[in-house]
């Protein structure tokens, strides 16, 4: 199976460990996103997989074979680099198929593949100028093309969008999904952009100071995180997250409380936690000025105004949680009743940060 | 730049063609620079002619006789003397000289650069000749420009002291434009926008010079103060040779060259490597001076 | 603004004074070189000669194997150049791009070469080349200069600062070392490489230590050394013809730096910034 399998995978640089025990299995054809923030490891992951970084301990498979010694020529492996590394001194042409001519490749078959590559990124024309002549979106295309006539089973991308400008980005996102559907290899992307990540990926590895926090589709990633890093990570503004105590079917924020549906009366008295970290999105929280049943009380401490929406600032109880409404009533000092959507709430273990699930129900 | 290392180191991983590649380089280092030095220190406890087939071991006697021998103390107060002189023309002017053409010059840089670097590239016996006509006392140039305004030269081949300076001029001539060059980029390496916040406040340019570029090129600084002692004293060996032979009476020998007339002149190898190796401590203490102020604490250009 | 450009004019007339000084030997030396005997003598400040002559060249071809001793200081010049700067590059590629054990040991040894004064190496050398029975010989001249650090020194400096990425990429193609370095490095290196080895050569083409310890009859002689035949600590008689000497001394290297000034003066104002 053309699969890359990480098991118990550790890196460090002398003391400082970089990778943190991972396992992971990359499925074939997948397009998998490592996300994550600076230093969390992703692109030494990602530099692994390439051979470009030794294992410190654990093992390596592609292809079935454990690839731990085997050097980056050998992994058959394509990687497009966040400056995209062309050659300075060389043209266009020669920078995609400098590799292919090095191995004797037959001409008509470096002329095959340049012509499709070129055809599919849009370099017709370009053959001749060297990389200082082409704009930005232009260089990234020739990294690609280079990358994709090697027809290798594996294919990298360090943060290939983040030199560009934004309005360029959105473009390329979906120029990069069609050529993964039309050449089919496995893409292994390194980002730090959410978007990109949720939009790019069929899974999302999510990372934090070296450890996997989660991995799974974008929608689940989003939908139900397996842990308050990954609540808080995903999404913006970011998720609410804040310390509550469970005591008798009811959930304690300081001295309010908050009566909660049996589905989740069930899902914490099975996971045996008192102590919570209670997690909404500010999407999903409803608020107004009139006494509502079963809500918390606090108070307004400003407005944001994002043009299209508001992000309403609540204090409650010493913490401080974000609402979000597309029209707005409210100002700054008014008391304010918020509940959220019991179907869209995260409860996660205070010790351990991890979630304690969801119930069979969502 | 260390985390830029680290990636850079393990890229390749193939130790033999690692040592294959430095092979080259090293083996021609270990056969004529690191054996002749250990060479050197063993010959440095014996007598020998160079000729005779038998050493004989004498200890630390060349040392000793070394340190005993006023001679030595001539040579070595002579040296002293070089590297004053070669420090004051070699280092001080080309700072002063570096600091005009990047903050006062506003045209020309690039002539000026071109021009001052030439005389490096010459061969320091032509420079010799040249100068050794050029400032005869009797009929050069010099000379005759003096008679003009009614002075005579003084034999200054002849005369102590003053001999010392001219071989340290004629040395000077070649090494002044390298050095100059190398001062010229740490001086410009420092950003404009600090010395233009420096004119706008109204200071003084030679507190500029003193306050601000100095410190801040400290580390191209002390480089070239090391260069030109440790080259600059085998630089001037050539225009003693070719001119003085060290005379009159040793006057312009210094370190470097009495060691070659003790080896090659007097055919005394035990004293001339106990010279060289006495002399090139004196060079190791400076390394050792060198890598605590350049690798630390001194401002670090980028 | 008027006071400004007065005060750099004055800045401007002290360098024109300070390169007219440090030229004029040069110019003295080739207009020297062209007067007779006794021109030299009566019209000292004259530049173009009242009656030029080449006599002093020619009388150069007679008095030496002139051609032969011009030869021999390009011969020994291109020799050293061409091994210096090629071991240099592979030396300086695997400090950079391979990690091996002892490698900060070694490279410590490298830079510590600095300090060692010629008179430690002069007289196991000299032993060692009189062994190999080249006293005398063009070869034994060679030698000895190849040991130099400088080289790998600067093209280190100038490997550094090629991305590391550029060189990833050809590892992630199975590029093997060679090709890597003739036909990624050497094209981005190549000002580095260029003045490295224009300098190698100028210094060899100027030696003079180590000639003067090693040759001895006259038809191996290099200029440097045939020069210092026509020095009397008086100036002498055969000033002209030494002024002759000089010239063709100085050429090759003059005009080596004319063409590539803006390399060499490039790459040695990067020398001092050490690293």
């Amino acid at each position: 199976m053309k699969e890359i399998i990480f098991e118990n995978i550790c890196k460090s640089y002398g003391k400082t460990k970089v990778v943190n025990n991972l396992n992971l299995t990359i499925k074939e054809g997948e397009r998998l996103v490592l996300l994550g923030p600076s230093g969390c490891g992703k692109s030494t992951i990602l530099r692994i997989i390439a051979g470009l970084e030794d294992i410190t301990s654990g093992k390596l498979y592609m292809n079935d074979d454990c690839v731990n010694d085997v050097p980056s020529g050998d992994r058959n492996v394509a990687m497009v680099f966040q400056n995209y590394a062309l050659f300075p001194h060389m043209t266009v042409e020669d920078n995609i198929t400098y590799g292919l001519k090095v191995h004797k490749v037959p001409k008509e078959e470096v002329k095959k593949r340049l012509e499709a590559a070129l055809e599919m990124l849009k370099l017709k024309g370009l053959e001749n100028r060297k990389p200082k002549d082409l704009s930005g979106g232009q260089r990234q295309r020739v990294a690609l093309a280079r990358a994709v006539v090697k027809k290798s089973d594996f294919f990298l991308l360090d943060e290939p969008l983040s030199n560009l400008d934004a309005q360029l980005r959105g473009h390329a996102r979906k120029e990069l999904v069609k050529i993964h559907e039309t050449c089919g290899q496995t893409f292994v992307y390194v980002t730090h952009d959410q978007v990109e990540a949720m939009t790019v990926g069929d899974r999302v590895a999510l990372m934090n100071e070296g450890t996997l926090q989660m991995i799974d589709t974008p929608h689940n990633v989003y939908n139900k995180p397996a842990n308050v890093f990954t609540a808080k990570f995903i999404g913006a503004p970011s998720t609410n997250i804040f310390p509550v105590d469970y005591l008798d079917g009811k959930i304690a924020l300081g001295n309010q409380n908050l009566i909660l549906p049996q589905m989740w009366i069930n899902k914490i008295v099975d996971s045996g936690c008192k102590n919570l970290y209670f997690g909404i999105r500010p999407e999903h929280i409803n608020f107004s000025r009139i006494e509502i049943d079963n809500a918390f009380k606090g108070f307004v401490k400003y407005i944001e105004d994002y043009g299209n929406r508001f992000g309403i600032y609540i204090e409650v109880e010493g913490n401080e949680i974000i609402a979000m409404c597309d029209k707005n009533q409210l100002k700054s000092g008014d008391i304010v009743y918020f509940s959220p959507d019991f179907t869209k709430i995260h409860l996660f273990d205070r010790n351990t940060t991890m979630s304690i699930g969801y119930p069979e129900e969502l | 730049m260390q985390n830029k290392e680290k990636r850079i180191n393990n890229i390749l991983g193939e130790k033999f063609t690692a040592y294959l590649f430095i092979l080259p380089s090293l083996l021609a280092l270990a056969v004529f620079m690191f054996w002749p030095l250990i060479r050197t220190i063993y010959l440095s406890f014996f007598s020998w002619n160079m000729i005779k087939p038998t050493k004989t071991f004498v200890g630390i006697d060349n040392y000793v006789n070394l340190f005993k021998d006023p001679l030595t103390y001539k040579v070595m107060g002579n040296t002293a003397l070089y590297i004053i002189i070669l420090l004051i023309l070699n280092c001080v002017a080309p700072y002063i000289m570096s600091f005009i053409l990047s903050m006062v010059i506003k045209k020309g840089k690039g002539f000026y650069k071109s021009v001052i670097f030439l005389p490096s590239v010459i061969s320091l016996v032509v420079g010799s000749i040249l100068y050794l006509w050029i400032l005869n006392p009797i009929s050069g140039p010099a000379a005759i420009i003096a008679k003009f305004f009614g002075l005579t030269l003084p034999i200054w081949s002849k005369t102590d002291g003053l001999v010392i300076l001219v071989i340290s001029l004629i040395t000077t001539w070649k090494i002044f434009g390298y050095n100059f060059i190398v001062v010229l980029s740490g001086v410009s390496g420092i950003s404009s926008e600090i010395i233009e916040a420096a004119k706008l406040d109204k200071v003084p340019l030679h507190r500029i010079f003193m306050d601000i570029v100095l410190p801040m090129s400290s580390a191209t600084g002390i480089y070239v103060f090391i260069m030109t002692i440790v080259q600059g004293l085998q630089y001037v060996f050539t225009p003693i040779k070719v001119i003085t032979q060290g005379g009159p009476d040793n006057a312009s020998s210094n370190a470097i060259y009495n060691a070659y007339q003790e080896a090659f002149v007097l055919y005394r190898t035990g004293n001339a490597s106990a010279f060289a190796i006495v002399t090139m401590i004196l060079f190791v203490i400076l390394l050792v001076l060198e890598f605590k102020y350049v690798e630390r604490g001194v401002y670090y250009e980028n | 603004m008027k006071i400004k450009f007065t005060s750099e004019l004055k800045w401007h007339i002290i360098l024109i004074l300070f390169i007219i000084v440090s030229l004029f030997p040069i110019v003295f030396a080739i207009s020297s070189s062209f007067k007779t005997l006794n021109e030299a003598y009566s019209n000292v400040f004259g530049i173009i000669p009242n009656s030029p002559t080449i006599n002093n060249y020619t009388e150069v071809f007679t008095r030496l194997p002139f051609f032969k001793i011009t030869i021999n200081t390009f011969s020994i010049a291109a020799c050293v150049t061409l091994f210096k700067t090629i071991t240099a590059l592979f030396a300086a590629y695997s400090f950079v791009y391979f990690d091996f054990k002892y490698k900060n040991i070694i490279y410590f040894f490298l830079i510590s070469t600095i300090f060692i004064p010629f008179t430690v190496t002069m007289i196991p050398n000299y032993l060692t080349i009189s062994k190999l029975n080249l006293n005398d010989n063009l070869l034994g001249v060679i030698l000895p200069q190849l040991s130099d650090a400088t080289g790998i020194f600067l093209i280190r400096q100038a490997i550094r600062g090629v991305p590391p990425s550029l060189i990833e990429v050809a590892k992630l193609e199975k590029i093997g070392h060679l090709r890597i370095i003739k036909d990624i490095l050497v094209p981005l290196v190549k000002p580095a490489i260029i003045s490295t080895g224009i300098m190698f050569f100028i210094n060899s083409w100027n030696e003079y230590v180590w000639p003067v310890l090693i040759l001895k009859s006259k038809e191996n002689f290099t200029l440097p050394l045939a020069l210092q035949l026509f020095i009397s600590s008086e100036g002498g008689t055969d000033f002209t013809i030494a002024m002759a000497v000089s010239v063709v001394t100085m050429i090759i290297p003059l005009v080596l730096y004319i063409i590539f000034q803006k390399y060499i003066i490039n790459t040695f104002a990067s020398s001092g910034i050490k690293g």
